[in-house]
Order: C-alpha cells, then sequence, then structure tokens
C-alpha cells in the first residue's frame, strides 16, 4: 500500500502541479480582492464560490488522474454525440448571460457546456486523428477531421460565443498539427480563413448580410483602432489598458487599485482579470503569472515528447495548445494586443465550468504523466 | 517524407502496457515549433506589458487619477441688487436644481447614449446636449457641465431616483435669480441668462467656465464682475457610476457675489411707472412711453423707467413662451425707450435755444421779438401751433406760452451769424451724445450739424445734401433731424437747474460686502463738465420755465398752478409736442424740475404718439415729483387740463 502511493505520488509532475496550484490560489485571492464591491452585502460572494469551484475541480481533476485515459479512445462516436446533444439541450433551453445563450441552469449553478466540449473536443479529435493515422497525410483525413470539429463549433458560433469556437478552432489546427498533417493543409486553411475573415468583416456587410453580430464586430476591431476606442469594446479596453499601465512596475497594491473596485474596469473578474492582476501587482505581478504558465506550457510540452502513447501524446499537446491560446488570446486582449472574444484566463479567471474544464485537463495530463515512457 | 508508425493499431484494446515511445522526429520538431510558438506569444505579451506599465505607466496612473477624482462645482448665488435705502429687495436668488454631467467620465458611445436618455427626458435634441459637452470638454474637461438648469421637481426626481441609468451625470445645486416685484424697474434692473455663443469666448478670457449664468442686460449686466460670486470646488474620489466612495481631496466653499445698492428711490419709481401706464392708456393713442427723474446736484437716477415693460422673472426661468411674446410684441416691451428710443424733443428744446442764442449774443431776454401766427421766413411760410398770436414778446414770455414763430426768428439769427453754432450748443447740453450712464445699451440720440447732413444725404439725396435755413429754424423747435431721449433732456434740464453743469448720471450707488462693508462707491466719483452759463443768461429761462408751469397763460398751467395754490413746491418745466410724420399723433414731452430755486428733483416724460405735452406727459412728471420725499406733496393736486391751450 505504501509502496503503491509512493510510487503514483512519484509519477506525478509536481512542477505542473505546483504551477497550476499557485495559479489556481492567487485567482481565489485576486477574484476576493476585485470583488469586495460587487455584491453589496455580501463581499465574498464571488470568493466563496470561485473556493466551491476550485475544490470540485482539483477532485474531478484528481479522478481524471487515476483514470486511464486510454480507454475513452475508443468512445469518440458517444462522446461527440453526448457533447452535441448538450450543445442541443443548451441551445433550446439554455440561459443567456451577456448576449451569449451558452449556460444551462443546475440548481444555483449554471454550467456551459460549450467549456467542457474543449476538453471532448481534444479526445474525440486526437481519438479519430489516431485511428486515421496510415493515411494522415491524405486531403480526405484532414477534412474529415475538420467536418468532426466544425459540428460543435458551429453551434457554439451560433450560441453565440464566438471566442469558445474559436478555441475549438485551436484544438482542431493542434490536434491536425502534431498528428502529422502535411504543412500544405494549413497553409491552405490559413488562406480560407483570411479569406472569410475579409468575407465577414468586410465584403458581406458592405453589401448588406450580417454574419456577426453587430457587438461581435465591435469587439473584434475594437484592438485595431486608436487609443481612444469607441463604443463599449472601447470602453473596456480603454478601462483595461488604464488599469494595467497604472499598476506600473509592482503594482498599487489591492486597496488602492482604483481601476477594479471602483467599478471602472469592467468583467473584471472574468475576462479582464489578468488586468487586476496587473493593476494591483504591476509588472512583476503580471510578468510572474506568464512566467507560471511559461513553466506549464513547458512542462505540458516536455509530457508530449514522453508519452506512452501517440493518442496520449496528441491528447497531451493539444491540451498546451488550448492553454496557449487561450492565454495569449485572454491576456492579449486585456493588453489590447488582440480582439475582445470572451475568453477566460484558465486557472484565474473566475468561473466554474472553465475552472473544472482547465483543471480536468491538467488531471489527464497527470493521467498520461503516469503513463509516460521513460527517456 | 518520414511515415508515421502506426501505434496501437488504431484501439485501446492493442495498447501495450510500456510502449516504446511514440515520438517520430516530425512530431519532434513539431512540439519544438509549438515550444517557440508558446516561448513567442509570452515573449510578445511580456514586452507588451513592459511598455504599458513600465514605460508608460505615469500616463496611465494619471488617467486611472482622472476616473476617480471628480471635481464637483458649487455654483455661488449672485449679489443681491437694492434700491438706495439698501431696504427694498429687486434681484435676489432663490434654489433650484441643474442638471450637470462631466465630459470625462463621458466618451464616445457612452456620452451618446447617456445623452440620448437625458434627452428624452428633458424633451431636448441629443444633438444640443452633445454640443454642450463638447464645448464643455474643450474647455473644462473636469469640471461639470450644465444641461439643464432650474429643472423643475417633475424632471429632477426621477432622473435622481433612477441616476445609475445616467452615469457621469448629477444633480446640482443651484440658484436661479428672482425678481420679486415682477416687472418693477425691469428695464433698470435687466436679467440674467445664458451666456451666448458669441460672448462665450470673451467670458471664458475673463475666468467664467461657460456654464454661469450672467447679468443680460440692465445693472445685471453692467455690474456683473461684482454681483457674480465665486463657485465652489470640492474634489472627490468616485467609482464608475460617479457615486460618491468617501475620500475627499481638496474643498473650497462658494462665495456669494458682492451686492448692488441702486441710487433709485422707491417711491419715484413706482410713481413714475404708474404715470407711464396711465398716460399711455389715457391717451388712446399712444405706442409707449419714458421717463426719467434724477437729482439735479449729484446726476444720480431717482426713478427711470419704459413703458410698456416686460417681467425679467421670465428670462431669468427661462419662460420661453413669455420670452417669444415679448420678442414678437409690435410695442417692443424690452426696448428700453429712457436711453435707446430716440425722439424729436420738440418745444422742451426751446430751453436750450434760448440758452444758446444768449450765450451767442445773438437774443436779448428784454430784447421784445414780434410772434405772429404765422412769418416768412426764407420765402416760406412759419406758422405758430395752433395760428396762435402773441404779439411783441420777451423770452420769458415765449416759453411760458411756447411760441414757435418766436425762436423762428432766433433761428434765423443763429443761421446769419453762423450756420452750425446751435448744434454746438446743443451738444454742450449732451444732446445727441451718450450719457455714460451705468446701464448697457444706451443710444446717443442725434444733433444734426451742416457736416452731418452733407455726409447723410451725398449718396441718398445729392439735393437735399446741404445745411439749409430751414434746419437751422426747425431744430430751435426741437424738429427736424434733432432725436434725443428723456435722460439727455433730464441731464440738459439738471444744468439750467443747477447752474451749468452737465452730470453724467448714474443709478449705481454702492457696492457692498456681504458683512455690509463698502466695497466701491460709484455715485459719488462720476464726472460733471461745467458749460459755463453765466446768471444773467440763466435766470430768465429760470423764469420762463416758472411762467410755462404755473404763469397765468403758461402752457402747463392747469397741471402745476393748483400744485403751487395749495402751496405745493414751485415746478418750472417746459411742454413739447413733437411732430411726428405727417397724419400721426405727436410725441408729448414734458421736463421740469422742483423746487424752481432750490431743485431737487429733475423729470423728463415722453409719451410716444401720446398727444400734447401738456396733458399727456406733464401730469406724469406733477405725479412723480409729487412722489419724491424732498419735493412731497399730495398727487391729486396734479391738474388734468381738458382744453389745449398750446404746445
Amino acid at each position: 500500500m505504501g509502496e503503491r502511493v509512493r510510487s503514483a505520488l512519484l509519477s506525478l509532475d509536481w512542477i505542473l502541479i505546483l504551477a497550476v496550484g499557485l495559479l489556481l490560489v492567487f485567482s481565489v485571492h485576486v477574484i476576493d480582492a476585485a470583488t469586495v464591491n460587487d455584491v453589496p452585502g455580501s463581499p465574498n460572494f464571488f470568493t466563496d464560490r470561485q473556493v466551491l469551484f476550485t475544490i470540485g475541480a482539483v477532485i474531478g481533476g484528481i479522478m481524471l488522474a487515476a483514470f486511464d485515459i486510454t480507454r475513452l479512445q475508443g468512445m469518440s462516436w458517444v462522446l461527440l454525440g453526448g457533447l452535441l446533444g448538450a450543445l442541443a439541450v443548451v441551445f433550446v433551453l439554455g440561459t443567456t448571460v451577456k448576449g451569449a445563450n451558452a449556460w444551462i441552469d443546475v440548481g444555483p449553478f449554471n454550467l456551459q457546456p460549450s467549456e467542457m466540449g474543449k476538453v471532448v473536443m481534444i479526445l474525440v479529435l486526437s481519438a479519430l486523428a489516431v485511428e486515421r493515422m496510415a493515411e494522415i497525410t491524405a486531403r480526405r483525413t484532414t477534412l474529415f477531421l475538420v467536418a468532426v470539429a466544425a459540428a460543435p463549433a458551429a453551434v457554439v458560433f451560433l450560441q453565440p460565443d464566438l471566442g469558445t469556437a474559436l478555441v475549438y478552432g485551436a484544438i482542431l489546427t493542434a490536434v491536425l498539427f502534431l498528428a502529422g498533417a502535411p504543412w500544405t493543409h494549413f497553409a491552405t486553411a490559413a488562406a480560407v480563413v483570411v479569406g472569410a475573415l475579409v468575407l465577414v468583416l468586410g465584403i458581406l456587410p458592405a453589401s448588406g448580410v450580417h454574419v456577426l453580430q453587430d457587438y461581435q464586430v465591435e469587439r473584434l476591431t475594437a484592438f485595431v483602432n486608436g487609443d481612444r476606442d469607441s463604443g463599449k469594446a472601447g470602453y473596456q479596453l480603454d478601462q483595461s489598458k488604464t488599469a494595467i499601465g497604472s499598476g506600473g512596475a509592482v503594482g498599487k497594491g489591492p486597496e488602492e487599485a482604483t481601476q477594479t473596485i471602483n467599478d471602472f474596469l469592467p468583467e473584471h473578474h472574468t475576462d479582464f482579470i489578468f488586468a487586476v492582476i496587473a493593476e494591483m501587482y504591476g509588472f512583476a505581478g503580471a510578468a510572474g503569472v506568464l512566467l507560471l504558465f511559461g513553466i506549464i506550457l513547458w512542462r505540458i510540452l516536455r509530457l508530449t515528447a514522453r508519452a506512452a502513447t501517440q493518442f496520449e501524446q496528441i491528447v497531451a499537446g493539444a491540451i498546451g495548445a488550448m492553454i496557449m491560446f487561450q492565454l495569449f488570446q485572454n491576456v492579449g486582449m486585456n493588453v489590447g494586443i488582440m480582439p475582445i472574444t470572451g475568453i477566460p484566463l484558465p486557472f484565474v479567471s473566475y468561473g466554474g465550468s472553465h475552472t473544472v474544464t482547465n483543471v480536468a485537463a491538467i488531471g489527464i495530463l497527470l493521467s498520461i504523466h503516469r503513463r509516460r515512457a521513460g527517456l | 517524407m518520414i511515415t508515421p508508425r502506426p501505434t496501437g493499431g488504431g484501439g485501446p484494446s492493442g495498447n501495450p502496457r510500456r510502449p516504446q515511445r511514440p515520438l517520430t522526429p516530425r512530431t519532434a520538431f513539431r512540439i519544438a515549433v509549438l515550444g517557440i510558438i508558446a516561448m513567442g506569444m509570452i515573449g510578445v505579451l511580456v514586452v507588451r506589458l513592459w511598455f504599458l506599465q513600465v514605460i508608460g505607466g505615469q500616463a496611465y496612473a494619471q488617467r486611472a487619477n482622472d476616473n476617480i477624482l471628480r471635481t464637483i462645482v458649487t455654483e455661488a448665488p449672485r449679489g443681491v441688487i437694492t434700491d438706495r435705502t439698501g431696504k427694498v429687495v429687486l434681484a435676489r436668488n432663490s434654489p433650484s436644481t441643474n442638471i450637470v454631467a462631466y465630459p470625462k467620465e463621458l466618451v464616445d458611445d457612452r456620452r451618446k447614449l447617456v445623452m440620448g436618455r437625458l434627452a428624452d427626458t428633458l424633451g431636448v435634441t441629443r444633438y444640443s446636449l452633445m454640443v454642450k459637452m463638447k464645448r464643455g470638454e474643450d474647455n473644462y474637461p473636469y469640471q461639470p457641465v450644465v444641461l439643464a438648469r432650474d429643472v423643475p421637481d417633475g424632471i429632477a426626481i426621477p432622473v435622481a431616483e433612477k441616476i445609475r441609468e445616467f452615469p457621469g451625470v448629477e444633480l446640482q445645486d443651484s440658484f436661479v435669480r428672482e425678481y420679486p416685484n415682477g416687472t418693477l424697474a425691469a428695464h433698470l434692473l435687466g436679467f440674467t441668462g445664458a451666456i451666448s455663443d458669441k460672448q462665450y469666448e470673451d467670458y471664458l478670457a475673463r475666468g467664467y467656465n461657460g456654464n454661469e449664468r450672467v447679468g443680460k442686460d440692465g445693472v445685471e449686466s453692467e455690474y456683473e464682475q461684482y454681483l457674480k460670486g465665486v463657485s465652489g470646488q470640492r474634489r472627490v474620489e468616485v467609482d464608475a457610476f460617479g457615486e460618491q466612495v468617501g475620500r475627499e481631496f481638496s474643498t473650497r466653499p462658494p462665495v456669494q457675489g458682492k451686492n448692488l445698492r441702486l441710487t433709485i428711490d422707491m417711491p419715484t419709481q413706482r410713481a413714475l411707472e404708474a404715470q407711464l401706464e396711465a398716460r399711455v392708456r389715457l391717451s388712446g393713442t399712444a405706442r409707449g412711453a419714458a421717463g426719467v427723474a434724477l437729482n439735479p446736484n449729484t446726476g444720480e437716477i431717482l426713478g427711470i423707467a419704459s413703458y410698456p415693460t416686460y417681467d425679467p422673472n421670465a428670462f431669468a426661468r427661462q419662460r420661453n413662451g413669455l420670452i417669444t411674446r415679448y420678442n414678437n410684441d409690435k410695442r417692443t416691451p424690452t426696448l428700453d425707450r429712457a436711453i435707446a428710443a430716440q425722439f424729436p424733443p420738440g418745444s422742451t428744446f426751446k430751453a436750450l435755444t434760448a440758452t444758446s442764442a444768449m450765450e451767442l449774443g445773438i437774443l436779448s431776454p428784454t430784447e421784445p421779438i414780434d410772434s405772429p401766427s404765422e412769418i416768412k421766413l426764407y420765402d416760406k411760410v412759419w406758422p405758430n401751433f395752433q395760428k396762435q398770436f402773441h404779439g411783441q414778446i420777451t423770452l420769458p414770455t415765449a416759453l411760458e406760452v411756447s411760441s414757435d414763430t418766436f425762436f423762428y426768428r432766433v433761428g434765423r439769427r443763429f443761421y446769419e451769424q453762423r450756420e452750425g453754432q446751435q448744434s454746438e450748443w446743443a451738444q454742450k447740453f449732451g444732446i445727441g451724445l451718450p450719457t455714460r450712464i451705468d446701464l448697457p445699451g444706451e443710444l446717443p440720440g442725434r444733433v444734426p450739424t451742416p457736416q452731418w447732413k452733407v455726409n447723410h444725404f451725398k449718396d441718398l439725396y445729392p439735393t437735399l445734401a446741404v445745411w439749409l435755413p430751414g434746419d437751422e429754424i426747425n431744430m430751435t423747435v426741437g424738429q427736424g433731424f434733432v432725436e434725443t431721449n428723456p435722460l439727455q433732456m433730464a441731464i440738459a434740464y439738471a444744468a439750467i437747474a443747477n447752474g451749468g453743469k452737465i452730470l453724467t448720471p448714474v443709478v449705481g450707488r454702492e457696492i457692498t460686502d456681504q458683512s455690509g462693508r463698502v466695497v466701491r462707491k460709484i455715485a459719488s466719483a462720476r464726472p460733471a463738465r461745467d458749460i459755463g452759463i453765466p446768471a444773467r443768461i440763466l435766470t430768465p429761462v429760470r423764469e420762463g420755465l416758472k411762467l410755462a408751469a404755473t404763469g397765468g397763460n403758461g402752457t402747463a398751467w392747469g397741471v402745476f398752478a393748483p400744485v403751487l395754490g395749495a402751496g405745493g413746491p414751485q415746478v418750472a418745466g417746459k411742454t413739447g409736442t413733437a411732430e411726428t410724420a405727417p397724419g400721426q399723433p405727436d410725441h408729448a414731452w414734458f421736463v421740469g424740475y422742483a423746487p424752481a430755486d432750490n431743485p431737487e428733483i429733475v423729470v423728463a416724460v415722453v409719451v410716444e404718439k401720446g398727444g400734447t405735452g401738456a396733458t399727456n406727459a406733464a401730469p406724469a412728471v406733477c405725479h412723480t415729483i409729487a412722489a419724491y420725499e424732498p419735493t412731497h406733496f399730495d398727487g391729486d393736486l396734479c391738474g388734468t387740463p381738458t382744453v389745449e391751450k398750446s404746445n
């Protein structure tokens, strides 16, 4: 017994656990400091809930770490069917929050199936890629995987939740990339994406067809405008940059972070929590968070190289790509170099679904780590 | 191309327990690519953070401070305006509510949104609010812009209750100007109003923030620099909804403006106004009337009024319906006829003509001059008023009966000695020149000169562009091109009454601060100019004016003789019935002073198209003199002539 526990503990990636653990604890602290004034009479409203989410997420992560993830490899269609079913239920019965119909109320909480869908998509696409490994360079294999990913991504996009749909796209790209799809396919895909963007943002609106909602276009284009942008998205971005910049080198501390606690920075506990950190703890704090993410990505890519099976390898790499994409998209939006799409910062932003999902992904990584090949 | 090695054969069941590493060189390369991308992304973010926080930190810190700092402006009440005793309040302040907005807290779409909501609530256009915001932002970005003033509770209370729907908007406690006596002394007081677009830059240069209500007319405008208060300021910390969250950084309380005490004597002012209204009504033909009562020794205005009048509260409280009615009224109630209308003075001018003629040595007070019913001068027949015949008379009698033919003959002498001399003397009396009274909007009137006539007609009617004997003759009886107002005539008669001093009239007595200390004396520091009229000239003129008022053949005998007979003061003065256009009623004038031998008050009244001076102007002067304390008598003694003896 003691021997098994010892070897189980030794088989864990403690550096990864430490980095993620630090982020999760720091997250609770920042959410606590940022939301003191948000719910009158109950300054710990968001803190208490986030502690619960984190505990639940960690329990889920431990369970997944103990689980042999390869046992899901043959269940691709079941998982995909389940995801599409859940998304369909949301689409019909869901609750609309901030313009997107992406939540199902479950008691006092509301679940966001599209968040869980990220991990499901990683497992499904990785398994299907491995199944077709013999003809992985064929165009139809790529098209097949694109088609599989497109179904849930389209539903999520229509909710409308552009950010999460983009994460699905990043996952697909990572799976194809690690599975070995030829560079020419990526070049073609890139050309198609650029063409579609021009069509959706430029040509179609000019001819009267609006694929994206107005607020989406505004968010997507706010960051390319000047310093003082127009509109709500522009206001958010302006306040976010002000919060970050005013933090200076070492920050103003939680008490003096007026952009946050006086409510100038909207969504300060969710999408713009990075700006809160930057305001409270300055460049030191913000760069420290990026350093922790750097460590996490280093550990994931290291694990990717060491995975026991190709399935696990692709899964690990795709998780890394997912976290990387969300990190860059979220922080990039906070600092004004990426469009505003409602993507939370993994392990840090307030929210149950995405915390559970991202910690679950870490659980999967730990499961893969246990079974890794030696060098 | 490296072919991937199929591991596990596509199914989980085929997985070996401890497989060989599935890592192919291609996969290893691609993982390395991912690693490079990750490092690149994090690197870009760190560099961006460096620029925002370490390099741009100061600027953003300033912006963050701007966000939480709100400068709350507390408007100061204006100074109070009172009569000469300081007891009767003519203008004061009453509490009111403004709606203000902070331009820095409302940018771009947010501003459009909030201004749109506010425009709906206030019933104005969003554009008008946006313009105000833009202008405020350009000048004082951190100060509130006043979007609506004197807002009724019906609007203020709903806005206060839903203030979260109006971020960056605030209710401001303020004051609105109040004139408790309504129309009383309206033209004199003027009113307050918003700074006009045209004057905006000017006021800004004088330290205003552009939101203030400023004096727009009357003494409100003239003494603006004293009456205006200094706004207070508080710098407080607010949250994104504009709600104050505790800290207060600096406080400067508002300071009320200085008080203005006028020279106005309330009984005189009230009597004058009542009389103007009564004369206009009684005449049946008059369009308006104006009058001035002043102290002939100091130039202090005791009463000054114009009829029809208006309620300055309409302007101060922006009663647009009433303002429009005033502006569209053909009788021009907002025109101050006492200083800004221009009428021919008619026979009231004869006292000045007589003085000038004697000064120039062309008339002796004892010289009898034939005054028939008409005379022929320069091939033109000049009739007397109502073809009256006066025979051989001297100057005092000529004034008493107001003989025209007497003065026509004098006019010929003016012309023959040197043309234009009469004009120079009229100007010495202040006719045709601004009196420099401390009120805005004064018009100078006109004294025609040979040079003026040439310039005036050379383009329009070149044949008329020459000074003719008729111009000189017409002017002797206050007709022709000469135009003046009651204020100028009162000042000219004051010079006759006081021995030749042309005074600068004044309505402001002194400025006091809130503790009652006199900050500036105004009335005692006005310049006067002595035009040098010796007693030998003044005496017959004064004698003539006494006779005109109370002599047996005096034109105003019916009005003033009963006063004298009942022991009241001796009044000296002159009627005037100034011809206007053919077929139109005449302007009725009377200018007089009392007591004749020790003058305390001069009163000049003109009733525009009001008929004869004796009937329609002299009673107004009589009642006004009666109301003034030093010359007080029972106003009922003032007679009303029923038969028109003369002009």
